[in-house]
């Protein structure tokens, strides 16, 4: 269970039998959730063969920004039954609403296996238009620009030029960040987060450290992870005060996460589940720790019983007391 | 606090059967067995793993991004972790939960365990990485941003208790928890059938899930503990019979799957078991047929006969199939709410609630309800002969509903999407200040 899936389970499921030939249009309204306040519902406002799938995410307003809605529309507005609805039109309370005439899908059984896994990356696309823009703004300028081809790991290259590229930011969690920052020869990543635990803080340190020495020893294709406790990274010192609270992560993506289409998407896939895959195997640990913990108080318990001396009758019948404290006569 | 609009998380872990989903909405998101597997410590091979993760992400293989595996992410940690920690380590994440664990288990290399037993959790190490993985892969959500509600067995220890609040605050970092009676929840359930007028927290819940039966009168939101009652016949238990017989009848496929499905779809409760049988005899329409397909993709046809009505009678005559417990469930109902303390009795037999899913059966309520009248009826009019003079009588009343088999779950949502619920609940704050016994007491509910 080492990893969490980017597809929310639940809207697959709830798609795959939605467009199965045998569905029986049940009336739906559920509320589902997926990380970093994101919520769903899917329901049947009208009618049960038409459901309503709305998003709200937390920075929507920031996403717009950066074209999400275009994004969304490119991913879903070829499927003639299905209708984005947004800003005004958008159910209340959520973001952006997908709605899904089942009756009218004509889709053969590949397509829809497609559709339903679009619809159940539905808060990975909505992520995705930030990366995309950096991602473009990178091809730009690695154009003007070309990097040095001899710095491969492009460890020392000093981007100079760079440093007054606009910073995109999306305050992902209220007071947690994504900075994502594109230069000629590179993207920058940069993720803030808050420990509210103390505990979790400590664990937070090795399990990142465990991050950059496990790139130095072995894996020389992941981008490279540089962490920093309080200080803020050089490239967003212009934006972001200091605070003394925020840790900071930041994922260097080189040419080859982004010299395919399906290298960059499969970036944006994994960079955008960081900090919940991040938050979670933190916890993992917190239960491994608690099992070994487990087990040892049970070993020790064992040993302490074992320790116990055999009192037989006797010795049991003359420490016998009453309740003024005097002894039973030993007969 | 951050969690302020989020969903409270609901949580019903029972004996069989797990109940996840989010506060408000009027079904659970996901049910599956209570049931993980994990590996067996002597076998090294990985390649079943695999084969169970192409299985679940079948769906999504064609063109899906998430599944080109050569420069993923993922498959670098996995790697990397591997490297660090050596295969043995890992071993403690490599599990199954639900309905992929009986698929798993089903390998040479998973073995099937139940964390919970006769409604309370036996094993902590399985249940937290039950909780881990119903939390973060299915429930998709971060623990430190939601309440949680979850559910607790009538008479659970406060040591049970307690363990449950060090793993969801310590392992999880929740950020409040509120642990309810299950049987209080079914009352709360119970709100949506039209037959209930007040919406009190006063009534005899009966509920009947996999493992036990219980029967519980709950006074003002208060079990009456002393009065409970448990009867060893439930879900399993009538499976197994209408299995038994099944096998004696010799039909070419008595799996437990397809006894569970007979139970499911063909079974009732009659309103008298002779006439029933007569009815069988001379009406052969009564008879079902079952189509199964085998794992060979055969097609196997079933005749289903006396069991339909034969495997749900047991509550009502045990000795039909058990030989040590012999009590009919009226009578039990009956006895428990006698040893209620007197003043809340009437309110007791006017409000008797089931909920679980081994009280679906058609009839079931209505069947109760007459034989529980029948003894009622007997003592009254025994009590007016003595004192000669004319009582104003006792209402008995069965109320099913239709959220029946999820009451529990149900209740609970109705429970913890009132503005309120937060205020009941113990956080985080609390549990780092005052350590795990806070949770023995939670204040209840004021009905709204
Ligand atoms: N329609 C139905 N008719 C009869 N039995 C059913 C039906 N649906 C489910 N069951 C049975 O109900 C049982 C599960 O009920 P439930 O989910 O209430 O139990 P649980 O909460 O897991 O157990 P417990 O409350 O004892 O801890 C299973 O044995 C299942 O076979
Ligand atoms: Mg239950």
């Amino acid at each position: 269970m080492l990893q969490l899936e980017p597809q929310n389970l639940l809207i697959e499921e709830t798609f795959a039998s939605a467009l199965s030939p045998n569905y029986e249009f049940p009336s739906l309204d559920r509320i589902l959730t997926d990380f970093d306040f994101t919520t769903y519902r899917i329901s049947t406002p009208e009618d049960k063969g038409k459901i309503l799938l709305s998003i709200g995410i937390k920075c929507w307003s920031d996403l717009a920004k950066y074209g999400s809605l275009e994004l969304l529309k490119e991913k879903y507005g070829h499927y003639s039954f299905i209708q984005i609805l947004s800003e005004g039109s958008c159910e209340p309370g959520y973001d952006v609403s997908l709605y899904i005439d089942i009756n009218n899908c004509t889709l053969n059984n590949i397509e829809k296996a497609e559709l339903v896994c679009q619809l159940s990356l539905l808060k990975r696309n909505c992520f995705a238009a930030p990366f995309l823009k950096a991602f473009k703004r990178y091809e730009v300028l690695s154009r003007e620009n070309p990097a040095d081809p001899n710095n491969i790991y492009g460890e020392d290259s000093v981007a100079a030029t760079n440093n007054n590229e606009e910073v995109l930011k999306l305050d992902y969690r209220g007071e947690e960040s994504i900075f994502i920052k594109p230069s000629n020869d590179r993207v920058t990543v940069i993720f803030s987060t808050v420990f509210n635990d103390e505990t979790d803080k400590i664990f937070s340190k090795i399990f990142l450290q465990e991050f950059s020495d496990a790139r130095k020893r072995s894996i020389q294709k992941a981008p490279q992870v540089i962490n920093s406790h309080k200080d803020v990274p050089l490239e967003i010192q212009h934006i972001e005060k200091p605070t003394g609270e925020k840790t900071y992560i930041t994922f260097v993506l080189f040419p080859r996460h982004l010299n395919t289409e399906d290298a960059k998407w499969n970036t944006i896939t994994h960079i955008q589940m960081f900090r919940s895959y991040f938050h979670y195997h933190i916890k993992i640990v917190k239960c491994y720790l608690h099992q070994r913990m487990r087990y040892r108080v049970q070993s020790f318990t064992k040993i302490l019983n074992r320790a116990k001396r055999e009192v037989d009758e006797a010795e049991l019948r003359s420490e016998r007391k009453t309740a003024s404290g005097r002894r039973f006569e030993v007969r | 606090m951050s969690s302020i609009n989020t969903p409270a998380v609901v949580m019903d872990n029972g004996t069989g059967f797990t109940k996840l989903g989010f506060a408000g909405n009027d079904s659970p998101s996901w049910v599956f067995p209570t049931a993980i597997a994990t590996r067996n410590s002597n076998s090294s091979s990985t390649t079943n793993t695999s084969s169970i993760l192409n299985k679940s992400s079948d769906l999504s293989s064609i063109n899906s991004p998430y599944t080109s595996s050569d420069t993923s992410f993922l498959n670098r940690n996995k790697i990397s972790n591997n490297s660090i920690h050596g295969n043995r380590e890992m071993s403690d994440l490599d599990f199954y939960i639900g309905d992929l664990a009986i698929d798993a288990s089903k390998g040479p290399s998973y073995s099937l365990n139940y964390p919970i037993k006769h409604g309370q959790i036996e094993n902590w190490d399985q249940m937290e990485r039950f909780w881990e993985n119903s939390i973060f892969k299915y429930l998709k959500c971060q623990p430190e941003d939601h309440y949680f509600l979850l559910t607790e067995p009538p008479l659970n220890p406060p040591e049970n208790r307690e363990n449950t609040a060090e793993i969801m605050f310590e392992s999880f970092n929740c950020a409040g928890l509120y642990i309810a009676v299950q049987a209080v929840l079914a009352l709360a359930a119970s709100w949506t059938s039209s037959k209930v007028i007040d919406r009190s927290l006063t009534g005899t819940v009966i509920d009947s899930g996999d493992g036990v039966t219980h029967v519980i009168p709950v006074a003002e939101g208060y079990v009456i503990g002393s009065a409970i009652k448990n009867i060893p016949i439930a879900g399993r238990d009538i499976t197994s019979f209408i299995q038994t017989l099944l096998r004696e009848r010799g039909e070419l496929d008595s799996s437990l799957k397809t006894a569970e499905e007979i139970k499911q779809k063909f079974c009732y409760v009659c309103p008298d078991i002779v006439k029933e049988f007569r009815k069988f005899d001379n009406d052969s329409e009564m008879f079902a047929k079952y189509i199964v397909e085998t794992v060979s993709h055969r097609k196997v046809e079933i005749d289903i006969g006396y069991e339909r009505f034969l495997a749900p009678e047991i509550f009502f005559n045990p000795e039909i199939a058990s030989s040590d417990f012999l009590t009919p469930l009226p009578i039990i109902v009956d006895q428990v709410i006698q040893a209620s303390p007197i003043d809340v009795r009437k309110n007791l037999y006017k409000n008797i609630v089931l909920s679980g899913g081994s009280t679906m059966f058609k009839d079931f309520g209505r069947r109760l309800q007459r034989d529980l009248k029948t003894i009622v009826n007997e003592r009254v009019e025994a009590s007016e002969r003595l004192s000669g003079s004319k009582s104003s009588g006792v209402q008995v009343q069965v109320i099913s509903h239709k959220r029946q088999r999820n009451a529990v779950w149900f209740g609970g949502s109705l429970m913890a999407q009132t503005s309120e619920f937060r205020s009941y609940c113990h956080t985080k704050r609390d549990y780092d200040e005052y350590g795990p016994n806070i949770v023995r007491n939670f204040s209840l509910f004021s009905v709204p």
